[in-house]
């Protein structure tokens, strides 16, 4: 495949997968700059590692274990951030806020997820978006009882969390 | 509302309405030249390359002088050690290279996150050890470039007692340095690589990337035995 046609089929399967950039970049970011700078560095990584892309995998895992890695090393990160495109007005990731039509619960849930470490925040946002046991263990780098033993503890403890709401 | 089902429900419904409430911008994701921007990773990789080959041509300059003088012990002595320490920074730069380029983010986020953590504790280490044994070698240094360059002998010049000062002097740095860094480390808040500097000087950065390694031993291992709290001490 020619370079722009490589381009087009990752910007084509990039748009196709979005959800995952944003809920991603919702989970590890609080202000709407860092997410979208987020989004961008996540985007780029992407791309750079897309030549190695092997297609009898699903684009969405491949696609998880990037942004979820990105984004733990950006939410560690403490120094100034590179900005790759400079865009005060337009964001990359569009309607990030205005989705304020959120159930309570989706925001209670985001609340939730925001206070958890980066490494748990990365298992309850593949299991949220129902992956199994064994996807999520393949993204990461965990054994498929290690994840059951850890969702069966946030289910204790989502439970309690979630028990007032 | 309290079942995990339920709540996966209520998430499977939001990310259906996200098809339609959210859009990524084709016009900003075309303007992202993909193909120029360089990972950190491969930055640190790039720079800390050529810094060792300035570091190698230093390797050897010093290797230079301690042949050309390897008569006279008083010249020896203080190009061999700062020729100890050019080969320590010629090392440490070599495994930072090393562990830069191994680092895929298409591997699991155990795997990733361990090396990128295992990478940050060493370049702290080195810059911690650069700050540290600086202080101490400025004194070999005058020796050795005076002698180097200009054929004076520091000794004669200005005395050992001058010389035993300035050691001690920079012996007293050191702490005085850790002391300044751990009070005014976090009001550096205007320039964050002078933070980063003194915090990783004051030891704050090791310690958080130290904690980070041990958060992720944690959770590599299946402890069924202890249901401890599945909540961070971030929260």
């Amino acid at each position: 495949m020619t370079a722009p046609g490589l381009q087009k089929r990752f910007q084509t399967l990039v748009d196709d997968h979005k959800k995952i950039l944003y809920k991603v970049c919702n989970a590890y970011c609080r202000n709407r700059d860092d997410r979208d700078d987020l989004a961008q560095e996540i985007i780029v990584q992407l791309w750079r590692s897309f030549g190695k892309f092997d297609d009898r995998y699903r684009f969405s895992t491949w696609m998880y274990r990037i942004a979820l890695n990105v984004a733990i090393s950006f939410y560690r990160r403490d120094s100034t951030r590179m900005r790759y495109v400079v865009s005060d007005e337009k964001h990359l990731l569009q309607a990030i806020d205005e989705t304020k039509s959120q159930p309570e619960e989706v925001r209670f849930l985001y609340q939730f997820i925001g206070g958890l470490d980066p490494l748990n925040k990365a298992l309850v946002l593949l299991y949220l978006d129902g992956n199994s046991h064994q996807e999520i263990a393949d993204v990461l780098g965990i054994s498929e009882t290690n994840v059951a033993t850890k969702i069966g503890r946030l289910k204790k403890t989502m439970r309690r969390e979630f028990s007032g709401t | 509302m309290a079942e995990m089902d339920d709540l996966r429900k209520t998430w499977a419904e939001y990310d259906r309405k996200l098809d339609t409430n959210i859009r990524l911008s084709r016009q900003i994701l075309m303007a992202t030249n993909l193909n120029r921007v360089r990972s950190p990773l491969r930055r640190l990789a790039f720079f800390v390359g050529l810094e060792s080959v300035i570091q190698l041509a230093v390797v050897v300059a010093l290797g230079s002088f301690i042949y050309e003088h390897i008569a006279t012990v008083r010249f020896v002595l203080p190009a061999a050690a700062l020729d100890v320490f050019a080969i320590a920074i010629l090392i440490a730069m070599i495994r930072q290279i090393a562990g830069a380029l191994q680092i895929h983010y298409d591997k699991p986020l155990a795997i990733i996150q361990k090396q990128l953590e295992e990478l940050r504790v060493l370049r702290i280490r080195y810059i911690q050890g650069i700050f540290l044994v600086a202080t101490l070698a400025w004194t070999p240094l005058l020796i050795v470039a005076l002698k180097g360059f200009w054929g004076l002998d520091a000794y004669r010049l200005f005395g050992a007692a001058y010389l035993v000062a300035n050691l001690l002097v920079g012996l007293a740095i050191i702490p005085l340095a850790i002391w300044l860094s751990k009070k005014y480390g976090d009001r550096m808040d205007r320039s964050p690589m002078i933070q980063r500097l003194m915090k990783d000087l004051a030891g704050y950065n090791l310690n958080a990337a130290a904690g980070f390694l041990a958060t992720l031993s944690e959770f590599e291992e299946e402890k069924r035995e202890h249901a401890v709290g599945f909540l961070s001490s971030h929260r």
